[in-house]
This record gives C-alpha cells, sequence and structure tokens, in this order.
C-alpha cells in the first residue's frame, strides 16, 4: 500500500478487517454445517487478535524474490490466520453449539458490514475531495 | 475465493440434512412394514455424518482446517423388533405374534425436527455469506 496516499492507514486497516470477517465466516459457516458430525470440534479466529496482529507485523503470504527487482505484495498479500479449536461443553454427540455459532454469525456479518461501509463511506470523502480540488 | 467455500460448506450441510431427511422419511413410511426383499420386517435406518474435505485450491494450502459435511453412511439399527401379538395377521409365527419394524414415531419425529432446525441454520449461514457478498460488491460503485 503506497504510503502517500491519503487514507492509507485507514484503508489498509479496513482491508485486513473484512479479510479476516470473511475468513471467519467461513470457519462459522463450517461449524454449523458440521451441527449433526459426531465427535466434531469447533474451530473458530479471533477477530480481534489477528486484527492487532496484522497491523503490527507482516503475517502474510508473500512473493519469493531471488533478485532485488522483484516486485513485492507489500503487506498485501493474503492474511494467515491460525484458527484455534473453540473449549465448549461436550453436548452428548460433539462440542457445537448452535446458538453461539449463530450469534457469531450474524456479529461477524455486522463487523463485515460496518467495515465494508466505514471503507464506502472513506472512498466517496476522497471522491468529494478530488471533486472539490479539481474545480 | 473465500465466499464460495463459505456457500459451498453451507451446500454440503444442507445437502446432508436433505439426505438424512430422506432417510427419516423411508423409516416413518415403513413404520408397519412386515415384508422386505431381504425377508422379515423393515429395520430402521440411521446416517452417519463425518466432515469432508472441501476442494483444495491454491490458497487453501493456509486454512485446510475448514470442513464440510458429508454422510459417511446409511447404517441399520440393531435394536430388536418389536413383537406384537395379532394372530389374524398373515405373519404371524405359531403364537400369534407378528414382528414390526423398530421403527419408534416419537424417535422418528425428534430427528426430523432436528433435520429441520439444522437445515435452517445453513440457510441462515448462506444468507449471512450472502449478505456479505452484496455488501462487498457496493465497495468502488
Amino acid at each position: 500500500m503506497p504510503d502517500k496516499l491519503s487514507f492509507a492507514k485507514t484503508f489498509h486497516a479496513l482491508e485486513k478487517a473484512i479479510s479476516i470477517a470473511q475468513q471467519r465466516n467461513s470457519y462459522i459457516t463450517s461449524n454449523i454445517s458440521n451441527i449433526d458430525t459426531p465427535g466434531y470440534k469447533p474451530k473458530d479466529i479471533d477477530f480481534k487478535s489477528e486484527l492487532a496482529s496484522a497491523l503490527e507485523t507482516n503475517r502474510t503470504v508473500d512473493l519469493e524474490k531471488t533478485d532485488p527487482r522483484h516486485i513485492s505484495l507489500e503487506n498485501n498479500g493474503r492474511q494467515i490466520v491460525e484458527p484455534y479449536e473453540e473449549e465448549r461443553e461436550w453436548n452428548g454427540y460433539n462440542w457445537v453449539n448452535i446458538d453461539k455459532e449463530m450469534t457469531k454469525l450474524s456479529e461477524n456479518n455486522l463487523i463485515y458490514r460496518s467495515a465494508v461501509e466505514v471503507l464506502l463511506r472513506k472512498i466517496s470523502l476522497l471522491k468529494e475531495v478530488i471533486k472539490e480540488g479539481g474545480q | 475465493m473465500n465466499f464460495l467455500k463459505s456457500l459451498e460448506t453451507s451446500a454440503s450441510g444442507l445437502y446432508a440434512e436433505r439426505k438424512r431427511m430422506d432417510i427419516i422419511a423411508s423409516n416413518l413410511s415403513n413404520i408397519e412394514t412386515t415384508r422386505t426383499e431381504e425377508g422379515g420386517p423393515y429395520r430402521r435406518k440411521m446416517v452417519v455424518m463425518s466432515t469432508k474435505e472441501m476442494d483444495q485450491g491454491f490458497d487453501d494450502v493456509f486454512n485446510n482446517s475448514l470442513k464440510g459435511v458429508q454422510i459417511e453412511d446409511v447404517v441399520e439399527d440393531k435394536t430388536p423388533f418389536k413383537k406384537v401379538y395379532n394372530p389374524g395377521h398373515p405373519d404371524a409365527d405359531k403364537n400369534g405374534y407378528v414382528l414390526k419394524p423398530n421403527v419408534d414415531l416419537v424417535v422418528e419425529t425428534t430427528n426430523m425436527l432436528m433435520a429441520r432446525r439444522a437445515f435452517e441454520a445453513n440457510i441462515a449461514a448462506i444468507k449471512a455469506t450472502r449478505e456479505m457478498v452484496m455488501k462487498a460488491l457496493e465497495i468502488g460503485r
């Protein structure tokens, strides 16, 4: 992400938040589909700590460089998340708690949509600046 | 794309629950069946579900812990048949007892409810994913 671009930091943070929320969604849907699988252990990712570490470090996939002129993804590669197995009560069949999963599903949905909404507003601000500055 | 994977996972859940519903329907319709091809009354069937590896793409190397669901096997319930005294029945033994299928109406109805709720949970997951995709499409508009 070029540093000189306005809002670069915000864009970067939002991008990471969206990416993590998207991946969390696939873990939650996976847990929901395995609601009747005997002995299944639900997996989840911690949105907060994943986002914090994504903003701190470059824990992303990057292209291998064998020559200094090779291009780099510059922290725009895919975010690696670390799923953990949740500590849940054994319900006699598996460890899936459907109420918790559904709550997480809608919570994560809201986080994702708010992040996209903020991104949209940032873009429209940027558009406004370009439009007004050009007059 | 990760969203497609989410949808695929939910779809595998829908498919498994629908198959489970098929088996329950088969059990319920055969609740009085005393003659089968294998001989003897109908045996109650059950599904066994297991996790299913979703198709592995390049970027799945990093999150291969994502699992869908599949019906691993359909097994027969080994509980003994019910014995009902009905001397007029053509399948009655010499003491007048008829062997009836080991299908319990209450058990089947409960399982049916659970399959339905699980199906609905998967539908809700698909709706949530869909909302997210629709929202993402607004970026750059």
